[in-house]
């Protein structure tokens, strides 16, 4: 168990220095931050004064060292924008997303999860093909779509529910359905998907055959072993797509989170905030995959014993 | 749980019950920072007008100069390149400092003798002419100028020569005692001015609340209180005005006014904007030398067809670089710029013209309507056999020694044409720093006669000579003066004033008020 451990937090180390590299090139390859901080149409003899001033004449190496040593100061370097540290910026943003990823998070599985379930054993009947027709939809269906066809209906027509920002516990309710959306319409088929591997093992039948009362057996037996599958999925597919929806669902209802941030930051150039905005997230997402892998590996016996081998 | 629901119940209560000295405004942008001094963007000049003062202000109602006193209560000149200002009494800064002569000589020289880079570049393109302002005594300041200065009001009455606190400024970051470059970075995210409403809460790119400043000098401010929410969704925040959670919104496109009206209990105002969209020309580009080839691909546009279709009719298309904003230096009656197709086929013929490619960058989103602008233009010069082509990129391409054509605005920073055409194409001006733009001794001596002349006539013509020089040699096109949205509810009365330059939201006393009042 610990060696296992400690392979995934190297891959995690190896992967965060990987983005923190990626990141800071691709960044700058999405156009000249000198335009949006400078300005355009100016003198070039003031042009050249600025860039100076912002630090955007070394060579990129030495910004990628410069931005490296960064880390070391715990601050992140300055917002080209804001001119205060980068930390204390993308600080500010984490509380809100996560105040709208963890409901989100949860409604997607209180719904999900028996929703796929449903769909695994009644799979022949009306009632399965009803759940996979509404999660095939809900895939198709962009979460930004889906916002603003609730803005218009609960707000614009009914006026029923505010649009801006996370005031009061009615500004919720819309973003985190947004946000919900998708990932219930991927959990629910990789639920379905798992719990119909699990439903026909030898160790099913061997449970019915003991006379187990069906809801035991499918609870114990059957969501236990297909849970390993479903830990997985959310860690790799759920926690990613998440991430992306908060970037669209934040900017839509004018959000302050770190979403909202990423693209207004984005638009402006503003690099040492989005490269840090951009760390953060992947580092999120990490540390939840590297999370659902110990915890796999903590529910999944074989694969701890494999790992010793 | 509980408590979140009470909270919501009392938060819905007091919407309903909303007093009417609070609104909200819903913005498409929120500045990331507050400094009178260093920005010139759209987006800041929203903000600036409701928290500062200049020594001098003029009537807003009107386009025609009138020059009021604000924080300097008489002005005279003393030599002719002298002048003598006379301070307002008994001015507090929202911080509860008084405001005296050396707060008005340190905002003033933190501009004419600019240390601090982005201030720098502000003064050099507007206040090169302005040498410095001393004290004389504790309610007079003196203002020189290298040479006799013709627009001294226009150039005290700018955004970014507002009055700001010494001491405050100076004691926010490192030596109390001096002006560091981080004691304006600190300014502006915590601004402080003399203005009728202070920044109680600013939240960079996100929030900005004004609270009615009890002290101001003037007639007090009609809003207690004002928050400034950013909104970047254009759908959302027609919404949050459909709900009540704005009682304004800013940046309507013309495609969403319908909607907007529809509602009865909602209204929209709108102006074109003092700022043009235009279309630079590399004159130095190795295709574009002959200047018949430029002359041909700004002779080929229909301008007032892209009015119609794009912005219903609404824009405003200019015969020349002018405004009707200048007041005595309105110059309609130049006629610079024209749709001759006719024309730009011989001048193409001429020139040689061998069917080369025209490109014409746009960035996909930055200005309202401006790639399908692009299109239209491109389409347009195929009419006269200009073989064009819309290339898109977020890169500014107009320091390139490629570019062939773009778009870009020219705003009018104050309301005289060297307040628009007269910072961009300056000789050594931007556009001739880009490299895409000639000047020689003669348009060297031509401009300096418009900018310096004192009498108004001397001014014209050399602007009129000025226009005749880009006619002939063009490196630009103005396209159209946008039309600007905003929308409001029905009962709230506030329109943007003639006087201001572009997106200045006026809540002071006499700018905003409600029916139901």
């Amino acid at each position: 168990m610990l060696s296992y451990a400690l392979r995934t937090l190297t891959r995690m180390a190896l992967t965060f220095f990987a983005i923190v590299t990626i990141v800071f090139f691709a960044t700058r390859l999405s156009g000249d931050a000198i335009d949006y901080v400078v300005g355009e149409g100016i003198t070039s003899e003031d042009r050249a004064l600025l860039i100076e001033y912002y630090d955007l004449d070394k060579p990129l190496f030495s910004q990628y060292l410069a931005f490296l040593h960064a880390f070391t100061d715990g601050q992140f370097g300055l917002s080209f924008i804001e001119r205060r540290p980068v930390s204390e910026i993308v600080v500010e943003r984490l509380w809100p997303s996560a105040q709208l990823l963890l409901p989100a998070m949860a409604l997607t599985l209180l719904v999900s999860i028996p929703l796929g379930i449903a769909a695994a054993i009644w799979r022949k009947s009306w009632v399965g093909s009803a759940v996979m027709a509404v999660a095939f939809l809900g895939y198709a269906v962009p979460n930004f779509v889906l916002a603003i066809v609730m803005m218009l209906v609960f707000s614009y027509w009914l006026n029923w529910l505010p649009v801006v920002g996370n005031g009061t516990a009615l500004h919720f309710i819309m973003p985190t359905v947004a946000m919900a959306g998708v990932l219930i319409a991927a959990l629910t088929r990789f639920t379905r998907n798992a719990m119909l591997d699990v439903l026909g093992q030898d160790f099913m039948r061997t449970a019915r055959a003991k006379g187990l009362p069906e809801a035991r057996v499918i609870v114990k037996h059957g969501l236990r072993n297909a849970g390993i599958t479903i830990l997985s999925v959310i860690g790799l597919q759920v926690a990613g797509l998440a991430a992306a929806g908060s970037v669209v669902i934040e900017s839509i209802f004018a959000w302050p989170g770190i979403g909202d941030l990423l693209v207004s930051s984005a638009l402006r150039r503003d690099y040492p905030v989005l490269q840090f905005g951009v760390l953060t997230v992947a580092l999120a997402v990490i540390v939840i995959n590297a999370a659902v892998d110990l915890a796999y590996a903590w529910a999944d016996p074989r694969l701890r014993h494999t790992v010793k081998a | 749980m509980l408590r979140l629901l009470l909270s919501t119940a009392l938060a819905a209560g007091l919407a309903t019950g909303l007093a009417a000295q609070e609104i909200t405004v819903g913005a498409a942008n929120v500045s990331s920072y507050l400094d009178p001094g260093r920005d010139h963007s759209n987006v800041g000049s929203q903000f600036y007008y409701n928290s500062f003062d200049t020594l001098i202000d003029r009537n807003h109602d009107t386009l025609e100069a009138d020059w009021q006193p604000a924080l300097a209560t008489e002005w005279k000149l003393v030599d002719p390149k002298t002048m003598e200002l006379k301070l307002r009494e008994g001015v507090t800064f929202h911080n509860g400092e008084p405001m005296t002569a050396d707060d008005v000589v340190f905002s003033l020289n933190r501009m004419y003798q600019a240390t601090f880079p982005p201030y720098v570049v502000r003064s050099r393109d507007r206040l090169g002419n302005f040498v410095k302002a001393e004290k004389i005594d504790d309610l007079t300041v003196r203002i020189s100028v290298e040479k006799e200065e013709p627009l001294w009001n226009t150039l005290l009455n700018l955004q970014q020569v507002m009055i700001i606190p010494e001491d405050y400024t100076k004691g926010l970051t490192g030596d109390p005692k001096v002006a560091e470059d981080d004691d304006f970075e600190a300014f502006s995210l915590a601004p402080v001015g003399t203005g009728p409403y202070r920044v109680a809460e600013f939240i960079p790119g996100e929030r900005l609340v004004w609270e009615r400043f009890d002290n101001f000098w003037g007639e007090k401010a009609p809003l207690a209180r004002a928050t400034v929410q950013q909104i970047p969704e254009t759908a959302s925040r027609v919404t949050a005005l459909k709900t009540g959670e704005a009682d304004i919104i800013t940046n309507i496109a013309p495609d969403h006014l319908a909607m907007i009206e529809a509602d009865q209990n909602l209204r929209t105002v709108g102006s074109a904007t003092p700022l043009f969209h235009v279309m630079i020309m590399n004159a130095n580009h190795p295709k574009l030398q002959d200047p018949r080839i430029r002359q041909a691909m700004s002779l080929a546009i229909d301008r007032d067809t892209l009015n119609e279709a794009l912005w219903l009719g609404k824009a405003v298309v200019p015969s020349t670089h002018t405004y009707k904003e200048f007041g005595a230096l309105y110059m309609p009656e130049l006629t610079t710029f024209e749709y001759n197709p006719e024309k730009a086929k011989k001048l193409l013929t001429e020139a040689g013209y061998d069917g080369f490619e025209i490109t014409f960058d746009t960035h996909p989103t930055y200005y309202t309507n401006g790639l399908l602008a692009a299109q239209a233009i491109t389409e347009m010069w195929k009419e006269v056999g200009i073989n064009g082509r819309v290339n898109i990129a977020e890169k500014w391409s107009g320091g390139s020694p490629d570019l062939m054509a773009r778009n870009w605005s020219n705003p009018m920073y104050f309301a005289d044409p060297f307040g628009s055409f007269g910072v961009m194409w300056a000789p050594n001006g931007p556009s001739e720093g880009e490299g895409r733009f000639n000047t020689d001794e003669e348009y060297a001596a031509i401009w300096e006669r418009f900018r310096f002349s004192k009498d108004v006539e001397a001014r014209k013509a050399a602007y009129a000579e000025l226009m005749e020089r880009i006619k002939q040699d063009p490196p630009v096109l103005p396209l159209y003066r946008p039309f600007e949205s905003w929308a409001m509810r029905k009962d709230v009365s506030w329109a943007p004033k003639p006087g201001h330059i572009p997106y200045v939201l006026d809540f002071r006393a006499g700018s905003i008020s409600f029916a139901s009042n």
